[in-house]
């Protein structure tokens, strides 16, 4: 039918089916900034456009219904590559980060500012109440309301985003533009989805309904037959190989246990079928006609069941070693049905036990150091599982092209996908070429090869352009969640709160694979272990496969949870000390010079070495917090009868890559008209490290930013990069962009002085790109002019790889105050501050972002999120109606982060890590002031307010 | 799937319209459509476009308040003549997109357990006005048409009468979340006591009702503490366990939010 409306003030007359959304009609006529993050569900808003004059949902409204109706999407506001006086203001109060939810949030603050120029807060939050943004943490969208709003009045109005340092420098340290900032504003195409072709064909897969269960056959035959349908592919026709889909390093420390289809589900998701047909009709026509049989099994759906004895067993195919042995004592031969496991090396695992890997090491004498305290405590804390949900969920468009595989991946690791896909489908990597597209959000979920191998299986086999995309359903049940873990902690301490004896033994459920198995929970103990100072100090790690849906990373990689035990358990003890958690802190917590004697055991996949710490910011970040929370004053009075108030601090840490593994590598090449064109690994999720590689040649080869473009994250024209994670983008990727804008620089110089005549000790560049010598200079320009003739030298091109054995810790001190309510369990955060030292902040408002970013998804982790199963192992919340991320309600009333730079030796310009650490602050803060108000220990997270009222033997 | 799409000229022909197996009329859309991009939405072969036939706006004569049933929400919020508490009860759907188009008539035809509405309209003593297939306008005592809805809501009629405290209260795990109960109170205070109470929840029956046991425990009483109104009100709630909580929780906080809504109305006074 036809319908006729007005889009953007232009007339357009469409035809669509009866049933088509509004949605669904703007992307089929090429409005990409229309964007569906919970299949119209009406929750996360991003398909939002404005309706004569107001925001609705696009997705709830079918597009006759919009007949004589005058729509405007962003593309109006970004019209002739413009930006509105409210997308400016979001760029510069640094609100973009992967830029996903940005179009709605745009659309959000015109309608606000036309009905309310000068809004209120109160006005600000309910303009923004139908959007969900996992990144940004809500907060700086603030500063974006109130600048644009000034700017209605006063065009040149500005204001700092953040504190400025480096005044040394130029860009470093400032804030500038986030380089894809204004494209992403505009709502351009950006991302995965946005590439595909018409023609593309659709791939859909039959998930296992059965949490446990051998696949005893798959019928196709009928699927095969169905019109339009390309390829149906189950455990019969794959590759037979297992692989993992953890995307780290090679060899990994992730057990190789996975096959494209496997023989067994192991989790309610689980592949079972897929068919790729020309339209998502017909490939969901065509899995409905699969049959399958199914051997069920009893389920695993818990640590305890999966330690018990004689629990049904999740992997029972035969275990190999590449290096090394099995374990004394393990099980190797399978049960001839399951698929085999192949460990790299070993870990320490007895699958057919379901332990998946374990550790443990420490320092000095537990039973000397229990002896000599005064007091023993020992606690147990849960940290149930929790998702990413990326607003993006998990997509890839794979085609073929010129006789290779491409994959268009919203990816956090492009070389790591490269390398599993191309073993996976069983071709060279040559023949795959990875192009990491902008991405709507990864925090760990996307470091994982999730849909990508079956993709690019189908596309090498058909030749056909193949799109699949996770709907929320998938990526709540099939994506990658935090494992959850138990974490029992036991302390020893004198009187006067020195700590004599540290315990923490960690049972972590890794799922039904082994990604990152061993390595998320180690994090939960290396990067909450180093942080207090303890002759005696051990740590057990153990990791069962149990049949709940698959884990993974997340942003923290586990650090989380081990802070959450370790910093309450501390203050567990200084309460039963009688000592105030914060002078307990003080006693016991690494300071500038400490020896770290602990990381001689956290090794991080290689022999570890006790450290010398330099300068350490702790003391100032405590000393900050204490003053603004008032800490030594008496607490505030509770803003209503009923509630209560209570506080809490802790301190944390993170590290900065992983340091004798991993390596990035970036190129920089002056172009003819003097600019620059950054080829950098990095795998840019948002998070601003092409802004920060971008600021690395700009600053050093004397230019501005625009003079500089950044092409990153494509394995065929940019440089190998470990890939995002493990918080080492700025200083691994940023560190290699210095080295290459520093090779340019000595390349640039050298050739410079040839040309006029003067030692290239003489020689400097300054800005804007001139290389200025005693007595003559020359513009970049000129110089690149003049190498690529053919006379000239050769293209000017830096290359820089980085790689260390150095490890910078950033650190951070969280405080919370909170209002409990005694009677219902609610809990508000009235008060939230975070001091972070990420050493110089390259890029400070968007390091604000990240840490405000962390913060909101640690307290939706602390408060509201948690992923549920019944009895049979099925998740019960898979959609954000029923699984709560917060929205900008729950922001808290005084949300305040201050940066508290200690630079670092060898970081890009003395950087840092900035977001991973952000996320291991909230939950201790927040179950210490719980206590403070309330009187309860909060073990487990979420802190629910049916869990408060428990604790408080009110239910 | 919707595969038919009509927007009828006259109410009589959308209601002719409704009586086809599979068809149905939506307002808003916004809770026939969750989740359709899935396939989850509900399941209609003909959507029966009704939004512009309902009347639309809010009324004040006398003592009286009258809603269009395609008032939405944020045009009932944004109403000089809506009383607070139904302001209130309106604001409770935090999600603006959505309020920008979910009705009011809407609100009652999805007649969910936890509908935001219902409550307070119940304990305002609210009726409808509704036209079914070939019959003139009737006006209904709202608790009986939500007992047994019944063709199109024109309007809702709220009595305002002077001197009446009411509050709407709600439970929810964050701002956007699905409600786990609703409440709605009003009452007069005369000489210190409680008069005419009403008091209506949702999220404790299939749909939300008036509580007239509940209310009566109060009646003719000085207004109670907190803490005795929820002890006397949780043991005659029901409800059912599922992820959102237990059913002790949910009971818990339902005569929370009752004894709060009963201390927000007197603080009116
Ligand atoms: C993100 C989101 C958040 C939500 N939050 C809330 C919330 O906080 N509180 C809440 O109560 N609901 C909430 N809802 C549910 C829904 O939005 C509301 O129930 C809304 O009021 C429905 O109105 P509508 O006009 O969109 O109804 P529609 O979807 O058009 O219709 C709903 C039902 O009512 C019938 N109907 C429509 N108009 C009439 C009429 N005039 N007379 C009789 N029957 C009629 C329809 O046939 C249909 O059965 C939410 C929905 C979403 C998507
Ligand atoms: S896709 Fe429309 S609200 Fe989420
Ligand atoms: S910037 Fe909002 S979802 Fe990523």
């Amino acid at each position: 039918m036809k319908t006729t409306f007005t889009l953007n003030e232009k007339p357009v007359s469409w035809n669509s089916e009866p049933g088509q959304t509004l949605l669904d009609a703007l992307r089929a006529h090429g409005i990409v900034s229309v964007r569906n993050g919970c299949d119209g569900e009406g929750s996360c808003g991003l398909c939002a456009v404005l309706m004569d004059g107001k925001q609705v949902n696009s997705c709830q409204i079918l597009l006759p219904q919009v007949e004589g109706r005058n729509i405007y999407t962003v593309d109006y506001f970004g019209k002739n590559r413009s930006l509105s006086i409210v997308q400016r203001a979001l760029i510069d109060a640094a609100c973009v980060q992967c830029g996903y939810c940005t179009p709605a949030v745009v659309l959000a603050l015109h309608e606000l500012l036309a009905r309310s120029p000068d809004p209120s807060e109160p006005e600000v939050k309910d303009a923004l109440s139908g959007t969900l943004c996992r990144c940004t943490g809500y907060e700086q969208f603030f500063n974006a309301a109130r600048i644009a709003s000034k700017r209605l009045r006063d065009p040149s109005y500005s204001e700092a985003a953040s504190e400025q340092f480096r005044p040394d420098l130029r860009h470093v340290g400032k804030d500038r533009d986030k380089v894809d900032a204004v494209a992403l504003a505009r709502g351009e195409r950006a991302f995965v989805e946005d590439r595909v072709a018409a023609d593309a064909c659709h791939l859909f897969v039959l998930g296992s309904p059965h949490a446990h269960a051998y696949i005893k056959s798959v019928d196709i035959s009928k699927a095969e037959a169905m019109p339009g349908v390309v390829k149906v592919l189950c455990k019969d026709n794959c590759p037979d190989l297992v692989y993992t889909t953890a995307g780290q390093g090679f060899p990994e420390p992730s057990p190789h246990d996975q096959r494209m289809f496997p023989r067994k589900a192991r989790f309610v998701g689980d592949r079972v079928a897929a068919v790729l047909a020309e339209t998502p009709e017909q490939a969901k026509a065509a899995l409905s006609a699969i049959t399958v049989e199914y051997d069920v099994l009893e389920p695993v759906l818990s640590i305890a069941q999966a330690k018990a004895k004689g629990a049904p067993i999740v992997h029972h195919g035969d275990v190999s070693y590449v290096v090394g042995d099995p374990p004394e004592g393990s099980s190797v031969k399978g049960d001839g049905r399951d698929d085999p496991i192949l460990y790299q090396f070993p870990l320490h695992a007895d699958p057919h036990r379901n332990l998946a890997a374990s550790v443990s090491d420490g320092i000095g004498d537990m039973d000397k150091g229990f002896a000599e305290a005064d007091v023993v405590i020992e606690r147990t804390y849960v940290g149930n599982r929790v998702q990413c949900t990326p607003m993006e969920p998990h997509v890839v468009y794979a085609r073929m092209d010129g006789g290779r595989l491409i994959l268009h991946a919203s990816t956090q690791v492009p070389w790591h996908v490269r390398r599993i896909v191309s073993r996976a489908i069983g071709v060279s990597e040559n023949k795959v070429r990875v192009v990491k597209e902008r991405v709507g959000g990864g925090f760990g979920a996307k470091q994982d090869i999730v849909v990508e191998d079956l993709a690019g299986y189908l596309a090498w086999t058909t030749g056909r352009d193949v799109f699949y995309r996770y709907n929320r359903e998938e990526e709540f049940a099939a994506s990658r969640t935090r494992h959850g873990m138990e974490i029992t902690v036991k302390l020893g301490a004198k009187k006067d709160g020195t700590l004599t004896a540290v315990l923490m033994q960690l049972d972590a459920d890794t799922g039904p694979y082994g990604q990152h198995c061993l390595t998320v929970p180690m994090n939960a103990i290396s990067k909450s272990l180093p942080l207090v100072l303890c002759d005696n100090a051990r740590f057990e790690v153990r990791s069962w496969y149990t049949n709940l849906s698959p884990a993974g990373a997340y942003q923290g990689y586990g650090a989380p949870k081990g802070s959450f035990a370790l910093q309450t358990a501390l203050a567990e003890l200084a309460a039963e000390l009688g000592m105030d958690q914060l002078d307990l802190i003080e006693k016991n917590r690494v300071r500038s010079g400490s020896r770290i004697e602990i990381l001689r055991s956290l090794g991080e996949g290689r022999p570890g070495q006790p450290v010398t710490l330099g300068e350490c910011g702790l003391g100032e970040m405590i000393r900050r917090g204490r003053v603004n929370l008032e800490w030594d004053k008496p607490k505030p009075k509770a803003s209503a009868d009923g509630w209560k108030v209570g506080r809490g601090g802790v301190i944390i840490q993170q590290g900065s890559g992983l340091p004798g593994l991993d390596a990035a590598n970036a190129e920089l090449r002056l172009l003819s008209d003097g600019t620059l064109l950054m080829l950098s690994g990095g795998a840019d999720l948002g998070t601003g490290l092409d802004t920060v590689t971008a600021k690395a040649a700009a600053e050093i080869l004397g230019l501005d930013m625009e003079d500089v473009s950044v092409v990153s994250g494509d394995t065929d024209t940019t440089p190998f990069d470990k890939g995002a994670y493990a918080s080492s983008g700025t200083y691994f990727s940023g560190n290699a962009a210095v080295k290459a804008a520093l090779d340019l620089k000595a390349k640039c110089i050298s050739v410079a002085a040839g040309i006029l005549g003067e030692p290239e000790s003489d020689l400097a560049i300054v800005p804007r790109g001139i290389i200025r010598g005693k007595r003559g200079e020359i513009t970049l320009a000129k110089l690149a002019h003049l190498s690529i003739q053919g006379e000239g030298h050769h293209e000017l091109v830096g290359f820089g790889n980085f790689k260390t054995e150095h490890a910078a810790f950033p650190y951070g001190a969280h405080f919370a105050q909170v209002e409990v309510n005694e009677r219902s369990g609610e809990v508000r955060i009235t008060r939230y501050h975070a001091y972070q030292d990420c050493g110089t902040p390259i890029n400070p408002a968007l390091a604000m972002g990240q840490i405000y970013g962390g913060v909101m998804k640690a307290v939706g982790h602390s408060l509201y999120e948690e992923l549920l199963f019944d009895n049979k192992g099925r998740p019960l919340n898979t959609n954000f109606l029923d699984y709560k991320i917060p929205s900008v309600f729950e922001v808290p009333d005084d949300f305040h982060v201050e940066l508290v730079p200690v630079a670092d030796e060898e970081g890009p310009f003395g950087g840092k890590s900035v977001s991973e650490i952000s996320l291991n602050g909230s939950a201790p803060a927040i179950a210490i002031a719980i206590h403070d108000a309330v009187g309860v220990w909060m073990r487990e997270w979420p802190f629910t307010p049916e869990r408060i009222l428990k604790a408080m033997g009110k239910l | 799937m919707v595969n038919e799409y009509v927007r009828p000229a006259s109410l009589e022909e959308a209601l002719e319209l409704m009586e086809d197996d599979g068809s149905v009329a939506s307002a808003g859309g916004t809770f026939l459509l969750t989740g359709y991009e899935v396939g989850r939405g509900r399941d209609m072969d003909c959507m029966i476009d009704v939004l512009q036939l309902l009347p639309s706006g809010v009324t004040r004569s006398g003592n009286e308040l009258s809603i269009g049933s395609g008032t939405t929400f944020q045009a009932l919020i944004d109403s000089k003549d809506a009383p607070a508490c139904l302001k209130a009860a309106a604001l409770s759907m935090a999600n603006r997109n959505t309020r920008n188009r979910a009705t009011v008539g809407g609100n009652l035809g999805a007649n969910k357990a936890c509908a935001s509405l219902p409550p307070i309209l119940l304990a305002l003593g609210a009726k409808v006005e509704f036209k079914a297939r070939a019959s003139a306008p009737l006006t209904l005592d709202l608790d009986k048409w939500l007992a047994a809805p019944e063709g199109l809501v024109l309007r809702v009629i709220v009595p305002m009468a002077p001197g009446t405290l009411a509050a709407a209260g709600r439970a929810s795990r964050t701002a956007c979340d699905l409600a786990t109960a609703t409440v709605g109170v009003s009452y007069r205070l005369e000489n210190g006591v409680i008069r005419g109470l009403r008091v209506a929840l949702g999220g404790f029956s299939p749909h939300a009702r008036l509580f007239p046991d509940l209310a009566a425990l109060f009646e003719g009483t000085a207004l109670p503490p907190k803490a005795d109104i929820e002890r006397v009100a949780k043991p005659l709630l029901t409800a059912i366990s599922d992820h959102r909580g237990s059913a002790d929780y949910k009971k818990q906080r339902g005569a929370v939010i009752l004894a709060d809504a009963m201390h927000a109305a007197e603080a009116l006074s």
